[in-house]
């Protein structure tokens, strides 16, 4: 198990209950987390201060999770892990993420002690 | 003049429907702010609770036993947040978010509930019953399939795959037809595709039914099922159906699972009198099937005069195994093997 | 004749003039703004059952049997746009799509562009021909990675409906959509398009979905991401002009089975369908509504059960005229456009065959849409002309108009109540304010010039009567050909 302390998580999604849990259940594992509720706001929060790590959702009105992703993988820091959390589609969908370039990808429905398992994985990977 | 006061009438209707209608663009505004911040107020004292046990963090169980002893308004505003939180999460919290209802009665109110007059009710008693995955939803869900309104209608198919009873399949089947629209035939199918191996009998006579959406629907969730009982009726329903959508759910159908003589079907669809978009999901469906008993036929479609048949022959060549690869290599010279080829090597699948 | 007896005359001939039409006239104006009316109710309706079925979280956007979907881009000197509209789509939320850029002949960096952003690179492929198309394919293009789904297809430049023509022959998937370069698509866009076809797979044929102007509002890399109403007063009319007219005329006569016109710029069409009918008609201005007509038309002469599907959400947003010159020429093509289709596609009107556009949708589209402004010119002249000669009094005069022009205004209102309650786009109430300011405005002097403008576009195609006639052999009654 990594160590949490001063580990930083932006987290962007529309539905507020979303959002909520898993800032609750990431801040729980010992991370600091910061939430917002759109695409263009995760947008900015990155540029103004770029995290360890961002948890996006795919459909959120404005800039998408796949646009975000596009624009972080396009910026100066590019190598932050991303982690997309989809409603249950086709295969295809995460296929496009992984193209775009996710680390993980979460479906809704979801369960909460998975995706910080999947947090924690990709955090171990990419902090070395 | 009576024209003149008839005028004047009218213009003063009009005048007085303008105030109206524009009053009631800002009445529309408020109320909805009002009603949002209603609900978030009556929703704020246990949302912190409801987070808890959705999340999975609620340990010694105070969270729940808390939410479990609300009344009143608060029980209702509990009970709706945990039905949005149950479309959101699964596993442990999701379990003990259904004990919640439970343990509040509101899955028993719900079947109550799904003939209510308000549709909306009805809509989000459906969804509910889906949700909390109760078997004892099933006979009011399957009911309501035949409700006059098309969103219960819909939640009902929705609710029925989440529940996962394959008794549920002749229903859900016969629902696609039914009246005022029936129920939209992809939430039908997923619905199907919840509920297991116990269905094939349900889709066997639905491959015969008279509505071709419905033939429709069972050909697709055949194949993507991998129902290989129902091949012979496939294959009937690929030679002959008068629907060419039907036709072609049936083909791909059958590439996706069928046997070694469903080369031959396949590959008498591709001949040229067959309609082309049919002839071309044919040769698709010839790699998927992945028998390298198609080569042949494929090496020959590569040449035909229609060019994006002759492409996607070839390839379907790449993945048939080394026959496949060395029948490809000859075609080089065609504009359809060379496309493959090149795509194939961009891809990684060929050196 | 003196001066004097000649107004005499002249007034005694309006005051006939006015005693027979003024009824008539007047009837007209209320007939078609109650048929609004009508038709708005109907949309609110649809609405209902539509935000009740999209609110109830049954998230079946993209499940089972979506079809997949080829946007065809036509591209001609977009180099400005093309990249960030290209991966925009790219990035549009669908299971399965895919995006092909037709670039017809462009000048400019168009292709240097898309080749330097994609890492393309040519391939041997050869474009099928199932629509007949004039110009030579000059090359097609994938990006190296073998993986991103995109191709682009290099012509010799012949027009935006030959491009989408050759956009759809390259196609690969079974739905095709249109899109302009310049257009805005919400990210959910084609799931929403493409729900009704995964509803109703064997007999839906073609959707369409909502246009709105985008002129004002903040847009981030292809995405809208904060709607405002436009800054200028012309922007502002065209936004409730949309309202009413795409949103609610279409999704009214959705709910009745008649629809014919589906936007160019936002349709989802059947390939195979597509292709049956021909493709886009080069020669004729009215391409979308066109084809669309040709649709109809043909299912309904091989009695075939078909759909037509109106997707009241929001899809798709698009920079509206914001200058007086090109909202002119706008106008003027667009009231051609209907005429010429109107035309050619006489032979449907009243026959038992055509079912409700034959004897519903299109008598309206003749009667409401194409003499319209003949009507309200004529109204114009007459009621200024019968007040200068005293035909009839000032008061007179002035109910008569503000009538004709208040149930208009009636009407949009209609229509924002309905946006609102339904979609509630415009959060900020200064953008609903200048939406209930514009819908008065647009009947003082922007109606009027539109007036003129779909009169002068009318009139110039009738002079050109030859290629009109033209038109209609080749696409008229000839069953035999296409």
């Amino acid at each position: 198990m990594p160590a949490t302390d001063g580990v930083r998580i932006l987290v962007a999604d529309d539905d507020a209950d979303i959002r909520d849990l898993v800032e609750f259940k990431l801040s729980q594992a010992g991370y600091t987390v910061h939430a917002v509720p759109d695409g263009m706001a995760a947008w900015d929060a990155f540029r103004a201060d770029p995290p360890d790590l961002v948890v996006l959702d795919v459909m959120m009105p404005g800039l998408s999770g796949f646009d975000v992703l596009r624009n972080i993988r396009e910026s100066e820091h590019r190598e932050v892990a991303v982690l997309l959390l989809s409603a249950k589609s086709r295969d295809s969908d995460v296929d496009t993420g992984f193209a775009v370039g996710a680390d993980d990808y979460v479906i809704k429905p979801f369960s909460p002690r998975e995706l910080v398992h999947r947090v924690n994985g990709i955090l171990a990977r990419t902090r070395g | 003049m009576s024209g003149r006061h008839l005028l004047v009438a009218a213009e003063a209707a009009v005048l007085a429907g303008c105030v109206l209608l524009a009053l009631v663009v800002i009445v529309i505004k408020v109320v909805r702010g009002q009603r949002q911040r209603r609900h978030e107020a009556a929703l704020r004292p246990i949302r912190p609770a409801l987070i808890e046990v959705a999340s999975g963090e609620d340990e010694d169980g105070s969270a729940r036993r808390a939410l479990t002893a609300t009344t009143g308004a608060t029980r209702v505003a509990v009970d709706e947040g945990v039905a949005d939180f149950l479309g959101k999460v699964r596993g442990g919290p999701a379990d003990q978010l259904v004990e919640i209802l439970r343990s509040h009665g509101a899955l028993r109110e719900a079947v109550r509930l799904l003939r209510h007059r308000s549709p909306v009710r009805r809509t989000r008693a459906a969804l509910l019953l889906g949700l909390s995955r109760d078997r004892g939803g099933v006979p009011g869900l399957v009911e309501a399939l035949d409700d006059h309104s098309a969103e219960v209608r819909s939640a009902a198919a929705h609710g029925l795959g989440l529940i996962g009873d394959d008794g549920s399949a002749p229903a859900l089947l016969g629902a696609i037809a039914g009246p005022g629209g029936g129920i939209p035939a992809g939430v039908a199918a997923g619905a199907l595709l919840e509920l297991g191996v116990g269905i094939a009998p349900a889709l066997r006579e639905a491959l015969a039914s008279t509505d071709s959406r419905t033939r429709a629907v069972a050909a697709h969730v055949a194949g993507v099922g991998s129902f290989r009982s129902l091949l012979p009726l496939l294959r009937d329903l690929l030679a002959g159906d008068e629907d060419l959508t039907v036709r072609e759910a049936s083909a791909e159908a059958i590439g996706a699972m069928g046997e070694a003589r469903d080369v031959d079907v396949l590959t008498r669809h591709t001949n040229p009198g067959e309609p082309t978009p049919l002839r071309r999901l044919c040769a698709t469906a010839l790699g998927r099937l992945g028998e390298p008993a198609a080569v042949p036929t494929l090496e020959q479609l590569a040449r035909d005069p229609d060019p994006r048949l002759a492409e996607l022959a070839a390839t379907a060549l790449v993945g048939l195994g080394p026959e496949g690869r060395a029948a490809l290599a000859g075609l080089a010279d065609t504009p359809g093997g060379a496309t493959a080829l090149t795509l194939a090597r961009l891809q990684g699948a060929l050196a | 004749m003196s001066w004097a007896a000649m107004l005499d005359a002249l007034r005694v001939g309006l005051t006939w003039v006015m005693d027979v039409t003024s009824v008539p006239v007047i009837a007209y104006f209320l007939v078609i703004n109650t048929s609004y009316l009508v038709l708005i109710t109907l949309a609110a309706l649809e609405f209902r059952s539509y935000l009740r079925q999209r609110d109830s979280a049954v998230r079946s956007l993209g499940g089972e049997l979506t079809p997949g979907v080829s946007l065809v881009v036509p591209a001609y000197n977009e180099e400005a746009v093309i990249v960030t509209a290209v991966k925009a789509m790219l990035t549009l939320r669908y299971p399965q799509h895919e995006v092909v850029v037709v670039d017809d002949g462009s000048g400019d960096a168009t292709f240097a562009r898309l080749q330097e952003a994609f890492d393309l690179v040519e391939l041997p492929r050869q474009v099928p021909a199932d629509i007949p198309v004039r110009a030579r394919v000059l090359g097609v293009h994938v990006p190296r990675d073998g993986r991103t789904r995109l191709q682009v297809v290099r012509k010799e430049n012949s027009g935006r409906s030959e491009a989408i023509n050759l956009g759809i022959n390259a196609a690969s998937e079974p739905l095709v959509a249109m899109i302009d370069a310049d257009s805005i698509l919400e990210p959910d866009a084609l799931l929403h398009v493409a729900k009704p076809f995964a509803d109703d797979p064997t007999r839906m044929v073609a959707t369409g979905g909502t246009i709105r102007p985008v002129n004002g509002s903040r847009v981030v890399a292809g995405r809208l991401v904060d709607l405002q109403m436009p800054r200028g007063w012309l922007g502002r009319i065209q936004v409730v002009e949309y309202l009413r007219a795409f949103l609610l005329g279409r999704s009214g006569w959705s709910r009745m089975g008649g629809l014919i016109l589906i936007s160019g710029a936002f349709g989802l069409f059947r390939r195979d369908v597509v292709v049956e009918v021909g493709g886009l008609d080069p020669e004729s201005i009215g391409e979308d509504f066109e084809l669309v007509m040709r649709i109809h038309r043909r299912m309904r002469d091989e009695r075939r059960d078909y759909r037509v599907q109106f997707v009241p959400e929001p899809v798709s947003w698009t920079e509206v005229p914001s200058t007086l010159g090109v909202l002119r020429n706008q106008r003027r093509r667009w009231h051609r456009g209907l005429w010429e289709t109107l035309w050619a596609y006489r032979g449907m009107l009243f026959r038992p065959r055509y079912g409700r556009v034959g004897w519903v949708a299109l008598p309206y589209y003749w009667l409401f849409e194409l003499f319209a402004p003949l009507l309200e010119l004529f109204g114009l002249i007459v009621v200024p002309l019968a007040l200068i000669l005293d035909v009839i009094s000032v008061p007179f005069a002035l109910l008569f108009l503000a009538l004709a022009y208040g149930y208009a205004v009636l009407v949009a209102l209609a229509a924002m109540s309905v946006e609102e309650w339904a979609f509630h786009r415009y959060d900020r109430w200064r953008d609903l304010a200048l939406g209930v300011l514009s819908a008065v405005l647009e009947n003082i002097g922007y109606r009027q010039l539109t007036v003129w403008w779909r009169l002068q576009g009318w009139w110039a195609s009738l002079r050109n009567k030859k290629q009109v006639w033209g038109v209609m052999t080749r696409t008229g009654f000839d069953e035999g050909v296409g």
